[in-house]
């Protein structure tokens, strides 16, 4: 019997000169929920493209349950349910006609396409509104059908690509929900993100992708013992950061400082112990703190102390 | 395959409930064939001859010469004119106005060479390589065939049985000299009828309207595919088992059927209220109506891949309706125009169309006069066809 689910060994895309991924490699075990951590553009939906076969790698390889996404493709898609992160609808069709043709295009037919189309509306929550036009649909509903249709032909792995961006918060907790529920019915399910609570709250094993590459692989807490447990503490102040950026990085305890769109990161060990310092030192340069937050180690800290940057969009 | 069909079904689906539809498949094309018949006279008082002119010279005058006139004169695909105040010259210049189809001569000596058991030429004058000169050209060999098969059997049977022999080798060899010299040349052929009347003007606006149409109706179909495309549909049925080939040919498809239906409809239409002869030869009204909805479903097929978003649709759709339909006679006929601008038009399929559904409806023609129409059509579709699927595949990647 399988181990693992999906096998990503060594994958190369190139875009012209862009390496939109660069050797990645990662193992998803059958059943979990393993997310891709990710800013914008760091190689999330090439990768998942690539295990898709939407894109032929140019180096490397990958085996979605024992399909290999180069010499095997229809197993591959035989075997997979993909969420595309637009709304890959027809508008112009209601969402049973959607779900109907979907499923035809996963094979389905007769009466058993028919009751597992109204499952899946009854999954989604809109069997109410199922002869209602996509179009005229909710952002949130519309999210919900796109779902539904890679739910259809009941996969055993499902990529998710960035399926919670531009929703409201009641829709975005329903979809996490819902992705918990697939783990519990036995799917593999990959999911892209680069929301780092979605990563944190949902994932058995987390990839952390920046420029391409994996740049960090394991479990949450694996991922946090990176950067040592250390705080995070965010400062404003009402100057140039360049001010204090020098003496705070003098600051004992101090363990990283950076400097992003007018706002500081401090990276510490005890912030309670750095805080009155980094007061004092910005009050010795002329310099008053407008505001100040704390965080634990997460997976935002980790990814700022690999990179140097944040996690954001 | 049957992923074809569930795709071709879902695209009709879309397409149908697009108003747009309708209006440009059924109703636009109904009322501009009613507006451009009014033009074209097609609602007043007159009398219809589709059939093609030809002038007679008779240098010979004799009694066999006569009847290859009087069995011309019953032809159903021709209509003779004789004019004994008319020179050579005179019919000349009505040829390249394209006033005549065609100029046979008699040539003097015709009656007395038959009746010697030899075979004298024929000269006729009409452009060969267009369909109307090889329909008249048919025409004439098929009655001086006749008429001489007629004599040299008449001659044979007067011959006593002892010269069987001889009388036999006679006759089977008269069939190998052909009784007609053609004089090919490249005069405008006038195709049509002389004057407008109410048959033939229906029958020029209605397959034109129908046409230009069908193309300007692209327009939604090309939307059902660019939306596709655009809301990553397409890269979706990608991730299923679904073939790249089948998602182009179920497209395929869908249009197709949307405009053999249109046909249909329209042509059934015409021949009803319009009283244009469609279905006086239906297996060639057929094929033509299959061949123009596969080259136009194709061209659609290539506005969908091409088209980066529905404005462009419209633009790929409106353009190619406007060249095709100007230039390829669906405005004005082309009988009507120089041979420079016959040869332009008869790049565009929308030319090949109407001479097949011309073919039927005006000049009265059989099946084998659909042929090379439709032959080229289908040259036209595949030619779309494979430009469609080169730019299909690159989009889809």
């Amino acid at each position: 019997m399988l181990q693992n689910a999906i096998e990503v060994k060594n994958l190369h895309k190139a875009f012209g000169d862009l390496k939109a991924v660069d050797g990645v490699s990662f193992e998803v075990a059958q059943g979990e929920i393993f997310s891709l951590l990710g800013p914008n553009g760091a190689g999330k939906t090439t990768t998942i493209s690539m295990l898709s076969c939407l894109l032929r790698p140019d180096e490397g390889d990958a085996l979605v349950m024992g399909h290999s996404i180069k010499d095997d493709q229809m197993g591959v898609k035989s075997v997979l349910g993909v969420v595309p992160q637009e709304i890959a609808l027809y508008n112009d069709l209601s969402a049973r006609e959607n779900l109907t043709f979907w499923g035809k295009m996963y094979g389905l037919r007769g009466p058993a396409l028919r009751s597992r189309v109204d499952e899946v509306l009854e999954i989604i929550g809109l069997t109410e509104r199922a002869k209602d036009r996509v179009g005229k649909y909710s952002g949130g509903m519309k999210r919900r059908v796109n779902i539904g249709v890679a739910l259809l032909h009941k996969p055993q792995v499902i990529y998710m690509d960035e399926p919670t961006v531009g929703i409201d918060p009641q829709s975005r907790r329903n979809i996490l929900d819902s992705v918990v529920a697939l783990k519990n019915q036995g799917m593999t399910v990959l999911y892209t993100t680069h929301y780092m609570e979605e990563a944190q709250e949902l994932s058995d094993h987390i990839a952390i992708m920046d420029i391409g590459k994996v740049i960090a692989y394991g479990t949450n807490a694996e991922l946090v013992k990176i950067v040592g447990q250390m705080d995070r503490i965010t400062l404003t102040i009402n100057a140039e950061s360049g001010r204090v950026l020098e003496a705070w990085k003098k600051v004992q305890g101090v363990k990283q400082v950076t400097a992003q769109d007018g706002t500081l990161t401090v990276l510490a060990d005890d912030s309670n112990q750095v805080l009155p310092r980094l007061f004092e030192t910005s009050a010795l340069n002329g310099v008053r703190i407008t505001t100040v937050a704390i965080q634990e180690p997460n997976l935002e800290a980790v990814f700022l102390h690999l990179t140097g940057k944040a996690l954001r969009d | 395959m049957i992923r074809i069909f569930d795709i071709a079904a879902k695209d009709l689906m879309q397409i149908l409930r697009d108003r747009k539809t309708f209006l440009f498949l059924l109703i636009m094309p109904i009322a501009f064939t009613f507006l451009f018949g009014f033009a074209f006279g097609g609602f007043s008082k007159g009398v219809s001859d589709p059939r093609l002119p030809v002038a007679i010279i008779n240098q010979d005058g004799g009694d066999l010469s006569l009847r290859l006139v009087n069995l011309l004169e019953n032809s159903e695909v021709i209509t003779i004119t004789q004019d004994a105040a008319k020179t050579l010259a005179d019919y000349e210049k009505l040829l390249t106005k394209g006033n005549l189809a065609g100029i046979l001569i008699i040539p003097t000596g015709y009656t007395d060479a038959l009746l010697t058991g030899s075979l004298p030429p024929l000269s006729l004058e009409a452009n060969i390589t267009q369909t109307a000169g090889t329909t008249i050209q048919s025409e004439i060999l098929a009655a001086a065939n006749r008429l001489t098969s007629a004599v040299q059997t008449a001659l044979i049977v007067g011959q006593t049985s002892s010269a069987f022999g001889p009388a036999f080798e006679q006759a089977l060899s008269a069939w190998d000299n052909p009784p007609i010299r053609i004089e090919s040349t490249s005069a405008v052929v006038q195709t049509g009828p002389k004057v407008s009347s109410q048959v033939a003007a229906l029958a020029q606006t209605s397959p034109a309207m129908m046409l230009q149409f069908a193309i300007a109706g692209l327009l939604t179909c090309g939307a059902v595919i660019v939306n596709e495309r655009k809301t990553r549909s397409l890269q979706r049925l990608l991730t299923t088992a679904t073939r790249r080939s089948h998602i182009l040919l179920g497209h395929y498809l869908a249009i197709f059927v949307l405009l053999f239906a249109q046909f249909l409809v329209l042509m059934t239409f015409g021949q009803l209220f319009l009283k244009v002869d469609y279905f006086r030869q239906p297996a060639a009204t057929l094929l033509v109506a299959v061949a123009s909805s596969l080259c136009i479903a194709a061209l659609g097929l290539l506005i969908g891949v091409f088209a980066k978003n529905e404005e462009q649709a419209i633009a790929f759709s409106l353009i190619p309706m406007f060249l095709f339909s100007g230039l390829g006679g669906a405005w004005t006929p082309l009988e009507y125009t120089s041979a420079t601008f016959q040869a332009i038009g008869h790049v565009t399929p929308v030319a090949w169309a109407m001479d097949g559904f011309k073919n039927i409806t005006v000049r009265l023609l059989g099946f084998e006069s659909v042929l090379v129409p439709c032959a080229a059509l289908a040259g036209y579709a595949v030619l779309f066809f494979l430009l469609a699927a080169w730019r299909f595949r690159r989009v889809s990647e």
